[in-house]
């Protein structure tokens, strides 16, 4: 019963942190699709000024663009302090200016058009922020994929348990089933007669466990918020979406009961059959 | 009904309990089993029930060879056989009511079908307040009673008793052996072990007398 409240638990948190990372996932990656980003770099001979008045017009006036804007010099010096360190004054230096151009919708074929005229002005070129959109769907697959890994570890090792303590219960029960083969029961009626156990030991300890994982996320959550209200929980935020399961993460860890039920009563009466098999 | 031809027995590598035994029991009889405590009685029960299967000779169980059974019409044979064993074996998670009904839930019947059954033979060995007791706090006499009242409540052909009054007052083990001389009456073949004597002078039925696991049948 315990060994199976830990086992959905585990499970829960596992496919928790799986729905979490897919779900902010989906959402930086369909946020940052709605995005490019124009770069004009400086050319001698070039009035930047006139080069970025182009870009925008030329932007504004493309399909699907909601909002196209220059970052100004004092934004882009603030962009560029991590790097440069503070109290550089951009107006000195020969630096790129960028325009963040919003669109309406994430359409491919907009996107050529506007880079192919954009890439008329000398000095400019178009970002999509592909590349690291596609380096983000590559490590929250990761990760998915190896919380998928580790839930079939876990189904596993609840397997192998379930069998030992089954066979345990069977041998201690050792008498009960002589009896019911002195009185002529078959094997399946026997298994009958010890199914109703373990699907109840398996009902109980998977809600118990269910349970506890939707807890922990609960807490977690208010943890998250209230003792990390700064920098460090945004960034715990935007990695983990606030730790808000979510309706689809409910229903998902939810399943779980039934799944670890099933899995427990399919696997402890083919041992209880395998047992009898062997024993009488 | 039941039929040995040279059947003997032996526990492992030790002497043979059982030696060279042939006799037939015919349907409707009533058998006495008697013998000196380990003179074989229980390994003889076992015998007739299936449970162990003979080292020599050959057993024939309702015209079928006992050697040739596989598990399944082992357990079908099983059912038409009622057991009280010398140390009950009553299902100590089950009440005396459902201990009662599991030959009747083997043999497919609902609740609403054996229910009343159940209580009227309850009823009738005398265990009518106890029938939600669980077997642990029956006393002896009780247990007995309820071990015999799953031993006959599926009506079976043959009912095999391992001392079946060791455990109670001489006056209850005399209305035992009433109520197994009553079912022998409706038919059914009975046999019963025991080492108390003066008990079955009431009675006038055959005995089967084992000694140095040689069998001798007297119609006393
Ligand atoms: N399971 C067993 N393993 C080994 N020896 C046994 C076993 N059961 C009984 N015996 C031996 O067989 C002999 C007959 O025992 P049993 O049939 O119980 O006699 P009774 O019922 O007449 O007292 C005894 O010597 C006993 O020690
Ligand atoms: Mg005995």
């Amino acid at each position: 019963m315990l060994l199976i409240t830990i086992m959905t638990f585990l499970s829960g948190v596992t496919l928790g942190a799986v729905v979490l990372v897919q779900k902010s996932a989906i959402a930086w990656s369909s946020e940052v699709g709605r995005e490019v980003t124009i770069q004009i770099r400086p050319i001698e001979g070039e009035v930047m000024q006139s080069n970025v008045r182009t870009a925008i017009t030329l932007a504004n006036s493309a399909a699907g663009v909601s909002k196209a804007f220059a970052l100004s010099l004092d934004e882009s010096e603030e962009l560029l302090i991590p790097w440069l360190g503070e109290g550089l004054d951009l107006s000195a230096l020969p630096v790129p200016r960028l325009i963040i151009v919003e669109l309406d919708r994430a359409d491919a074929q907009d996107i050529a058009q506007l880079k192919a005229s954009i890439e008329t002005i000398a000095g400019a070129s178009l970002n999509t922020h592909a590349a690291w959109r596609q380096q983000l769907n590559t490590m929250a697959g990761t990760f998915v994929i190896s919380g998928l890994l580790v839930l079939f570890l876990i189904a596993s090792a609840t397997v192998l348990a379930i069998i030992f303590a089954t066979r345990g219960t069977m041998s201690s029960n050792r008498a009960i089933v002589d009896v019911l083969h002195f009185i002529g029961a078959s094997n399946s009626f026997i298994a009958g007669e010890f199914q109703g156990r373990f699907l109840r030991i398996g009902l109980r300890g998977s809600i118990a466990g269910a349970v506890a994982s939707l807890l922990f996320f609960f807490g977690a959550g208010i943890a998250v918020s209230s003792i990390l209200p700064d920098q460090s929980g945004a960034q715990l935020g935007a990695l983990f979406g606030t730790f808000s399961l979510g309706f689809e993460g409910i229903i998902a860890v939810s399943l779980l009961v039934p799944a670890i039920s099933a899995l427990t009563a399919v696997t402890s009466r083919l041992t209880v059959q395998s047992f009898l098999r062997n024993t009488s | 009904m039941i039929r040995f031809e040279n059947v003997g027995l032996a526990y492992g590598n030790e002497p043979e309990v059982l030696k060279n035994l042939s006799f037939s029991i015919k349907p409707g009889s009533f058998h006495f089993l008697t013998g000196p405590s380990g003179a074989g009685k229980t390994s003889l029960l076992r015998l007739f029930l299936l449970s162990l299967r003979p080292t020599t000779g050959k057993i024939t169980m309702f015209g079928e060879k006992v050697s040739r059974l596989n598990q399944d019409r082992l357990l079908q044979l099983r059912r038409h056989i009622g057991i009280v064993f010398q140390e009950f074996r009553l299902l100590d998670h089950l009440t005396t009511f459902e201990n009662v009904a599991l030959p009747l839930r083997v043999l497919g019947q609902s609740e609403s079908e054996y229910a009343s059954n159940v209580k009227e033979l309850l009823e009738w060995v005398g265990l009518g307040e106890r029938i939600d007791a669980h077997p642990p706090l029956l006393s002896g006499g009780e247990k007995q009673r309820a071990a015999i009242a799953r031993a006959v409540i599926g009506r079976p052909d043959i009912l095999l008793a391992d001392e079946p009054t060791g455990n109670v007052d001489p006056e209850l083990a005399e209305r035992l052996l009433h109520l197994f001389a009553e079912l022998n009456r409706m038919g059914t073949t009975i046999i019963i072990a025991t080492h108390e004597l003066p008990l079955l002078d009431k009675f006038k039925y055959p005995r089967m007398q084992l000694s140095n696991g040689r069998l001798k049948i007297d119609g006393s």
